[in-house]
């Protein structure tokens, strides 16, 4: 019964409306997105390594992989920092690009119209600067030597004396301090835009009426801008949290340019793309199972988020019944 | 106690659009003034200058002697209505209603009896706890007016606060809101492009258009005395008849030439005419204060037309008569039967036409006026 039921909605589905015009959706979902994930779970069953399809394809080790990385997350203590790191580097940064993207909205909003757009194009700019190039000044200012942008300022200032390796020597604090920084940076754009647009929608009566019964910007915001953001809100914390979840490129070069510490410097994300790519024995069977749990533990995460913010509240009832 | 007073205010904006311009505006104390003029004529642009939320670029404007040109909107103690009513969404009706009293740091049982008064006051008591999309338009613009009543402002501004009302419910808020005003004797500024509504509702009317204040005056001398062809045209439905006519003087007096057909100048008009020397007039008269007879007879009061058509009003019929070229509009009681090209004597009443200038539009007491 439920079996022929849902194979009837399906194919009701397939002749609606809807689903023509969520076809192409549906293909880029498939391809850029059901395949890999498909490809992964699949290697992650068999012990894939260097890239050496032919020999183990067709070989099968059941849950093997999955065992071996939950041996190397409990004892390996070379993989429990990067699992720590992950923790800290997420929650941080989620706080800084979400706050400061916040913060720098709502600032603006009360700004005049030129300093507002100024102040975003300053924002924006570590956003438009390639990767590498934005990666390479913040290489350079938190350089361990004596040249370092950051050791030269507080020398000359007479705070420290002799250069500090921010990124290698304070551990675990230097290389997070680093990896948050950067990354926070980079971030803080993507909410800024969002929270922007959301408030230029909100119909500026609102602020007038509020302004006209004397509320200072402080009550504005609090009163008025951010209840009405606040779909906004979660919105953007889930997507970066997602998207922290499996960032790695500032991060790996990072890393790999020797300004911050291997082991409190790589986040799972880049773990896995090191272990896949980077490491002299590739060991892909592994990394595919890391990969799956972070997909898995992304999943629970977003919907998790959308729970707790209270996402389904927030769909509010619809004034007639379309 | 505020007698609103605008003086020589000028607000042009930073695009360079002149908002509005050497505004002259006073509204006694108690007094319900209604700022009429079509869309885009600065009515919004003048309340906002009243409330604060625009400060002018030129001139001054006083609360009782208080300049409060420069003061903040919240040291003037307004309430505002927006056309929009600008209720905050996430809100509910009772927090909305008690968001100015908090805003002063009121204590919370003083803000629960004022609110529950307003309320009660504005008959919304019943929707405290409803959010304002749980609302008919209707109680959302009642809503708006409590929030705007229930700091007890010396101001009321409202900024066309029925145009998103259906015509019956803006008919019976329109008397419901005169008679608060009424009762609470708040000197009251209303917007509106609603010709019927400024003339029903208010002590006053201000006619402005292309941001210049136009004529000043009771509902009763702006709708007979228009001061311009413009406010003849914009009050009144069906509104003003305008025609144009010459001049010619004979031996018993002034008579204005209508498509060839003379019409006596009414005395009171004989020395306005001869005074301001002009060889043409624009002729405005009411329809209703038009007679339409079928039998013409050669007496200087009417002139022969056409019937162009006949529209059915319910009550009277509205005659629209052809002459030489000319529509003019009367309005007639249905006991009167005319055909379609039936020729008819359209006779406008002599004590009540206007004439104006043609040239500055203006009626011929304002260019009087003017000139001494
Ligand atoms: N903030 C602004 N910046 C530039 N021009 C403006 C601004 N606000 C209004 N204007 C212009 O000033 C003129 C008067 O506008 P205003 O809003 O006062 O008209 P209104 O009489 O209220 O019209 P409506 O009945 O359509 O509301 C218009 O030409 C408008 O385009
Ligand atoms: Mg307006």
């Amino acid at each position: 019964m439920a079996k022929s039921n849902l194979f009837s909605k399906i194919k009701g589905f397939v002749r609606s409306d809807a689903f023509i015009f969520l076809l192409p959706a549906i293909i880029l979902i498939i391809v850029f997105y059901l395949i890999p994930i498909a490809v992964s779970v699949y290697m992650s069953f068999t012990p894939l390594r260097n890239w050496n399809i032919q020999r183990y394809i067709h070989e099968f080790v059941g849950f093997e992989n999955y065992w071996r990385f939950f041996y190397m997350v409990t004892h390996d203590p070379t993989v429990q920092p990067i699992f720590i790191t992950t923790v800290v580097f997420i929650v941080v940064t989620l706080i800084v690009n979400v706050l400061g993207g916040l913060g720098l909205a709502i600032a603006t909003f009360f700004m005049g119209e030129k300093e507002a757009s100024g102040t975003q194009l300053l924002w924006l700019l570590p956003r438009m600067t390639p990767i590498a190039v934005y990666s390479m000044i913040w290489y350079y200012f938190f350089h361990g030597s004596a040249i370092g942008t950051l050791n030269s300022i507080l020398m000359a200032l007479g705070i420290i004396h002799h250069p500090i390796d921010w990124g290698q020597s304070i551990i675990p604090w230097g290389p997070w301090m680093i990896i948050i920084f950067v990354n926070g940076l980079v971030g803080v754009s993507y909410g800024m835009i969002v929270f922007t647009s959301a408030i230029s929608n909100i119909p500026k009566e609102l602020v007038i009426a509020a302004r006209v019964d004397g509320a200072s910007n402080w009550s504005i915001t609090k009163n008025i801008l951010i209840p009405l953001l606040k779909w906004h809100i979660v919105y953007v914390t889930t997507w970066q949290m997602l998207s922290l979840l499996t960032t790695y490129d500032h991060i790996f070069l990072l890393v790999e340019w020797g300004l911050v510490n291997r082991y409190w410097g790589t986040t799972w994300a880049l773990y896995i793309y090191n272990m896949a790519f980077t490491a002299a024995e590739k060991d892909l069977g592994l990394a595919a199972a890391a990969g799956v749990i972070l997909v898995i533990v992304g999943a629970v995460l977003g919907l998790l988020a959308l729970k707790i913010m209270g996402f389904d509240k927030m769909v509010k009832e619809p004034r007639g019944d379309i | 106690m505020v007698v609103v007073r605008l003086v020589n205010v000028t607000k042009i904006f930073k695009t360079g659009v002149v908002g509005v311009k050497d505004i002259n505006l006073t509204v006694n104390h108690k007094e319900f003034m209604a700022l009429l003029g079509p869309s885009g004529s600065g009515k919004s642009t003048t309340l906002y200058l009243i409330a604060g939320i625009y400060k002018p670029s030129s001139g001054k404007i006083f609360f009782d002697d208080r300049d409060v040109t420069n003061l903040p909107p919240k040291d003037r103690n307004i309430g505002l209505v927006f056309q929009n009513w600008a209720l905050y969404p996430h809100m509910r009706v009772y927090d909305n209603i008690a968001f100015p009293l908090r805003i002063k740091k009121l204590p919370e049982n003083e803000i629960r009896k004022k609110v529950l008064e307003t309320a009660k006051m504005l008959r919304i008591d019943k929707f405290l706890n409803r959010y304002p999309w749980q609302l008919s338009g209707g109680q959302q613009q009642r809503v708006a007016i409590a929030r705007a009543l229930v700091k007890e402002p010396d101001v009321l501004l409202l900024d066309e606060p029925l145009s998103n009302l259906d015509a019956q419910l803006r008919i019976s808020v329109r008397a419901e809101l005169k008679r608060l005003q009424k009762r609470l004797g708040i000197t009251t500024i209303y917007v509106t492009h609603d010709q019927a509504e400024a003339l029903a509702m208010a002590d006053r009317i201000a006619v402005i258009n292309n941001g210049r204040i136009i004529q000043i005056g009771t509902p009763e001398q702006v709708y007979s005395k228009p001061a311009t062809i413009f406010v003849g045209g914009f009050l009144g439905n069906p509104p003003m008849n305008f025609v144009e006519a010459e001049i010619t003087e004979e031996k018993q007096g002034l008579y204005m030439l209508l498509s060839g057909q003379k019409l006596t100048v009414p005395k009171h008009y004989e020395p306005l005419v001869r005074k301001a020397g002009l060889r043409k007039v624009v002729v405005g008269f009411r329809p209703e204060d038009t007679a339409v007879i079928p039998e013409c007879r050669e007496t200087g009061e009417c002139i022969k037309g056409r019937v162009y058509a006949v529209e059915p009003m319910g009550r009277e019929y509205i005659v629209v008569v052809d002459l030489g070229g000319d529509l003019v509009k009367a309005i007639v009681p249905r006991s009167l039967v005319l055909i379609e090209d039936q020729e008819v004597c359209v006779c406008p009443s002599l004590e009540k036409l206007v004439l104006f200038d043609p040239k500055t539009e203006k009626s011929l007491e304002t260019l009087y006026a003017e000139k001494t």
